[in-house]
């Protein structure tokens, strides 16, 4: 049952509805903790999916997971500043889907509702919004990462309809745990290579899909390498038109950098949290790492006014290459706050406890290279930037024109 | 701060509905008008002329603004005769302004002035008087603070007041006064026994008024030799002088962020332009990575100084967020204007270093942009209270 909101509904009667349903429908004992602050206690109930199933499908039933999309697909049909102030809401108790679902919520939500057929949408939408299907990406390659159109999986249909994949896939975040994956796939090598790729929606536990996790830099293996050995498909897999899932994808990609910079509002950040930290131990009192941090500061407000202009100016959900401005600076960001984090406490970053925690400044400085690399690097995002928000001449290609069977091979 | 302080220049009616970004046709329409006016009657190469003759400026544009757009009165309330306009719509004529390096007169009497009388002249009929006069366009006033190396620091004002109320009389020197050679009026923050206090010099009897060379052409200044001289204080006899003048560097920071997004969005497009059409090794050069990575990296940096210049445009003055926006605003969008221009001559190659060429112009505003009302990184300390806000109270203080 959604919650009674009007689709015309303002930011501050979107907060305030989403804030008293999640307040009437938490569990009792986690709505206490979450005013108590006991954030321990909430991050258990949200990892035991015994409790926190049910939770995220009452979540979705009220359009709270999904307040962008259509009132008919399970959401609310918010503005993005709206939409904004529900995602607000619920984050403040943190009991919102978490960041294993970004892929499913912000990248597959919203290309199905672009270019789905009427049954995909029915199949997907519903059940992405209440939590039940875990979503990856299928992309990148190891010979196509930021030529991603270079990709070479190949997806060859049958005389029934039906198709066959072949390839191999990586950097596929949570494949290992993943219902269903988007993939892009090469469906005719006589075409150049953007105009030869259709886009699939796969289900993971088809036979010849196997994920293998890769242990990252960090110490985590949150990303994979997916091989597609004989994978068959059925005909209704594809997404959007034969050979147009170019298209499709600049939907996804675009949703990628447009969602990564959070939500719309100035206020309390990474700087903030370093700052405080700093104050506390001492390291503040030194006046380069001070405006290092102030700079910080300073930069991250100035991200979170550029978010909000984009949502105000952009209207319902609109996303383009201005994405790409805000997706740079985010990564910038990130690098500065990893590195400081480590500057700000140097001995924590650099010895723990055997067998304890892994301190946060270490988790944060093996992570600062995350965002500049994943969801299209920050020399993409600059090449974009030129070329689509000044005009400048594109990067030269010789593959581009080009039937992708006659490109020259490498590898 | 003390409340005498609580309104000013900028201060719209109902500004509590203010919504960031909302933008109106009024807005659009406001644009356009200024716009139209610069490309005709001041574009860049009319700047360049004026500061080549050692014109103070072009008087006859300067009663266009007034008589056809009332651009002077902009900042000023309507109760002092002025249109009322708000912060934003000031902002949008300094960004419009800033992109042809619009300099004379206009920041210093229209923006900097009002913003230092509106607080005074709730307690001072003579200063109300003055902004009704801004407001007509019939008179150009300075604002005198800078002294040594402080831009803009009320606190360490030396520039010393003596005699008794109304006869009072100035004694110091003051440094970078824009348009402060040829303004009719000059205002002048000085000490006196009970603090920093306002000052309206009378410019009839003494000063010298040295005319300076200045870094940027577009802005004439001076430095003003005060040796005793005839003034009248300014407000009530409570007028918290220095926070007067804190609070308009606050205020003026926004207007002056945006005309550095005026300038930085302009070297970018001029700078996208060329590289374009300059061709090296058989291609444009802005084919290659390492001048179109340059490029999109100065776009960002516009693009993110125009969100903080007009976030700060659209709060309220005298609020929290407000004196956050500013100060965001001022250190961003300096760094910002500054870095660019550095680019944009970079990318022009050769012909960027030449005399002839505009791009050095910007560098040289982008210069004065970031020190004329304190530096980014003071800004930046100040925005510490904001991160904070349980540290030591000092920590607002303005030096």
């Amino acid at each position: 049952m959604p919650v009674d909101l009007s689709p015309d509904a303002t930011e501050a009667e979107a907060y305030a509805a989403a804030d008293a349903w999640v307040r009437e429908h938490l569990p009792a004992d986690v709505l206490k903790a979450a005013l108590g602050a006991e954030w321990p206690e909430v991050a258990a109930f949200v990892a035991d999916p015994e409790r926190s199933t049910p939770w995220f499908a009452a979540l979705g039933d009220a359009g709270l997971s999904s307040p962008t999309w259509p009132c008919e697909h399970g959401g609310l049909g918010l503005s993005a500043a709206s939409a904004g102030a529900v995602t607000e809401a619920v984050t403040q108790y943190r009991v919102g889907r978490t960041m294993a679902d970004f892929v499913g919520l912000a990248l597959a939500g919203p290309t199905i509702i672009a270019h789905g057929t009427a049954a995909q949408k029915e199949r997907f939408l519903g059940p992405l919004a209440r939590g039940e299907h875990r979503w990856c990406q299928l992309f990148s390659e190891p010979g196509a990462g930021s030529d991603l159109a270079g990709l070479s999986t190949r997806a060859e249909q049958q005389a029934d309809g039906t198709w066959v994949v072949n390839g191999q896939k990586v950097w596929s975040s949570f494949a290992h745990l993943s219902d269903f994956g988007l993939l892009m796939a090469r469906t005719d090598p006589s075409l150049p290579k953007h105009r030869g790729i259709t886009y699939f929606l796969v289900d993971m536990t088809t036979p010849g899909v196997e994920a293998r996790p890769l242990r990252q830099m960090t110490g985590h293996a949150e990303f994979n390498e997916v091989f597609l050995t004989e994978v068959e498909l059925p005909a209704d897999a594809v997404l959007g038109e034969l050979n147009g899932g170019w298209a499709v994808a600049i939907t996804t990609l675009m949703q990628e950098r447009n969602g990564l910079t959070g939500r719309p509002a100035v206020g309390d950040g990474k700087a903030d949290e370093l700052l405080r930290r700093a104050h506390g131990n001492g390291s503040l009192e030194e006046p380069v790492l001070r405006d290092r941090l102030l700079r910080m500061l300073v930069e991250e407000r100035a991200l979170q006014m550029t978010t909000l202009r984009a949502y105000a100016e952009a209207g319902r959900g609109a996303a383009g290459a201005e994405g790409s401005v805000r997706k740079l600076v985010n990564a910038q960001l990130e690098e500065e706050a990893g590195a400081l984090a480590a500057e700000v406490d140097p001995l924590t970053a650099l010895s723990w406890p055997a067998g304890g925690a892994v301190p946060a400044p270490v988790e944060e400085f093996l992570a600062m290279k995350t965002t500049s690399i994943a969801g299209g690097t920050s020399e993409i995002q600059r090449n974009i930037i030129a070329e689509r928000l000044l005009g400048l001449p594109k990067d030269p290609d010789p593959e581009k024109d080009k039937p992708f069977s006659e490109r020259p091979r490498t590898s | 701060m003390t409340g005498e302080t609580g309104a000013t220049a900028s201060e719209p009616a109902g500004a509590d509905d203010l919504v960031e970004f909302a933008w109106t046709d009024e807005h659009a329409d406001l644009r356009q008008a200024v716009r139209r006016l610069m490309a005709t009657r001041a574009p860049l190469d009319r700047a360049r002329a004026v500061a080549d003759s050692g014109e103070r400026h072009d008087a006859d544009l300067w009663r266009t603004m007034a008589e056809q757009l009332g651009l002077q009165g902009l900042a000023v309330p309507e109760e002092h005769g002025g249109f009322g306009g708000t912060l934003v719509d000031v902002a949008l004529v300094a960004e419009e302004m800033g992109t042809v390096l619009h300099g004379g007169p206009f920041l210093p009497t229209a923006v900097l002035a009002p913003a230092v009388l509106v607080p005074l002249a709730e307690h001072d009929g003579e200063a109300a008087a003055l902004l009704g006069r801004i407001a007509a366009g019939a008179t150009t006033v300075a604002v005198a603070v800078a002294e040594g190396r402080h831009a803009w620091a009320p606190g360490l004002v030396t520039t010393r007041a003596t005699g008794a109320p109304g006869s009072e009389r100035l004694t110091g020197r003051k440094d970078l006064v824009l348009d402060g050679a040829d303004a009719d009026e000059v205002l002048v923050l000085a000490t006196t026994d009970s603090g920093p206090a306002w000052f309206r010099l009378d410019t009839t009897d003494g000063p010298r008024r040295e005319r300076c060379a200045t870094l940027d052409l577009t802005r004439p200044a001076a430095t003003l030799h005060l040796d005793d001289v005839p003034a009248r204080r300014l407000g009530g006899p409570d007028t918290d002088g220095a926070a007067v003048a804190d609070r308009a560097a606050l205020v003026a920071s926004v207007v002056l962020a945006a005309e550095q997004v005026g300038g930085a969005a302009e070297v970018v497009r001029r700078t996208a332009e060329y590289v374009t059409t300059r061709r090296q090794f058989g291609r444009p050069v802005g084919s290659f990575q390492g001048v179109k990575h340059r490029l999109a990296d100065a776009a960002v940096r516009a693009e993110m100084a125009r969100s903080a210049a007009y976030w700060a445009a659209f709060q309220r003055p005298g609020t929290d967020d407000f004196e956050l926006g500013a100060l965001v605003a001022r250190s961003h969008c300096s760094e910002a204007f500054l870095q660019t221009a550095k680019d944009g001559i970079q990318l022009h190659g050769g012909i960027g270093f030449t005399w002839e060429h505009d791009m050095h112009l910007f560098l040289r505003r982008a210069r004065l942009d970031a020190t004329l009302l304190g530096d980014a990184a003071a800004a930046r300390e100040r925005l510490l209270a904001h991160a904070l806000p349980d540290l030591a109270p000092s920590a607002t203080e303005v030096a």
